[in-house]
């Protein structure tokens, strides 16, 4: 995306920080689902380290829970092969981030494609609609968001059921409600409206026949194609 | 658990969500892609959006709430006029929290 470089253009170290503030919400989100996991993988036999790293270095929640859920009663190859299907989305999601990612260093694109997930990715496609995403802000999104997955899965896991359920503080509505708001951000026209609409209708019928994450993969791709191909 | 499964574990899933992620940013951001491709992608995170909150609002934890009585949904309406007037992800989501409390407290 076009990043100016005049003299009055903001410093990388504060458009990092605008980033960081951004990814607020996803911080929120992603400290009690952090812990949840810190606390299964604990009681599937990880170790603190093993729970910890694990987060640190895959950032991938449903793909995670599911390693662990298989695990211990299928073998290391079917495990692998089930979360690399889980996590193909993000193909598309890495897909659709490139375009504003041209120019920008190799290992720039790589950490940020580290930290690539749903709720980044919406942030940050969000950010970029409006025009004001770079690839600093989408460091800081990306650097928060980290931190609050490997936080959360150390907290979880060290405390294991100590902390009690953190469902009863409503914190599982974060990810849903910030997903609302980054939708609401997302309707600027009849198109994008219409886009929504056709969206929402296909996930919710697809995910009669199909797990939640290839409904949700199909819906977009299904909107995205009729918003093409239609005049 | 055996220690070189997890680490092996670890280390597999590190790399092929590592792969998944980062190869499409690393071809497709070298090329001008053609119109219709990245029209097509333009509407991928406004579809992608209302597909997640379809089913965080309408089937969360893969249950369906096909109801009014569901706090989800009626939280999802003070979550969007929030950010519709203040234009903050961080308030919206810390009133959509406190609007889902208050909906899961009243409807039992």
């Amino acid at each position: 995306m076009p990043e100016t470089t005049g003299s009055l253009s903001p410093t990388s170290a504060s458009r990092f920080l605008r980033g960081v503030r951004l990814g607020m919400p996803v911080f929120l989100g992603y400290m009690p689902l952090g812990m949840a996991f810190g606390l299964m993988a604990v009681a599937a036999g990880f170790t603190v380290a093993q729970a910890t790293a694990c987060s640190a270095l895959v950032i991938a929640g449903a793909g995670q829970y599911l390693a662990i859920r298989m695990i211990a009663a299928g073998g290391l190859a079917t495990t692998l092969i089930a979360v690399g299907v889980v996590n193909l989305r993000y193909l598309l999601f890495s897909a659709s981030i490139a375009p504003h990612l041209s120019g920008v260093p190799p290992w720039q694109q790589g950490l940020l494609a580290f930290t690539l997930t749903d709720e980044t990715f919406a942030i940050n496609a969000a950010d970029a609609r409006e025009g004001r995403a770079d690839r600093f802000s989408m460091l800081g999104v990306g650097a928060i968001s980290w931190v609050g997955w490997t936080l959360g899965t150390l907290i979880g896991s060290l405390a294991g059921s100590a902390i009690g359920d953190p469902n009863a503080w409503g914190v599982g509505f974060a990810l849903p409600a910030m997903f609302t708001a980054l939708l609401v951000g997302q309707l600027t026209g009849k198109r994008e409206y219409v886009a929504a609409a056709l969206a929402a209708g296909s996930a919710l019928a697809l995910s009669l026949f199909v797990q939640r994450d290839w409904a949700l993969v199909a819906a977009a791709i299904v909107a995205a194609t009729v918003m093409t191909v239609a005049p | 658990m055996e220690p070189t499964i997890v680490w092996s574990l670890i280390a597999g899933m590190a790399l092929t969500n590592i792969i998944v992620r980062a190869t499409p940013v690393a071809v497709m951001s070298r090329f001008e892609l053609p119109e219709a491709l990245r029209r097509w992608l333009s509407y991928v995170p406004v579809s992608v959006m209302s597909a997640m909150v379809a089913l965080e609002v309408f089937k969360p934890s893969d249950q369906w709430r096909v109801t009014l009585a569901n706090p989800y949904l009626l939280a999802a309406i003070p979550t969007a006029l929030v950010y519709r007037f203040t234009r903050s992800f961080l308030g919206a989501t810390i009133a959509g929290i406190g609007a889902f409390l208050a909906f899961r407290y009243l409807l039992g």
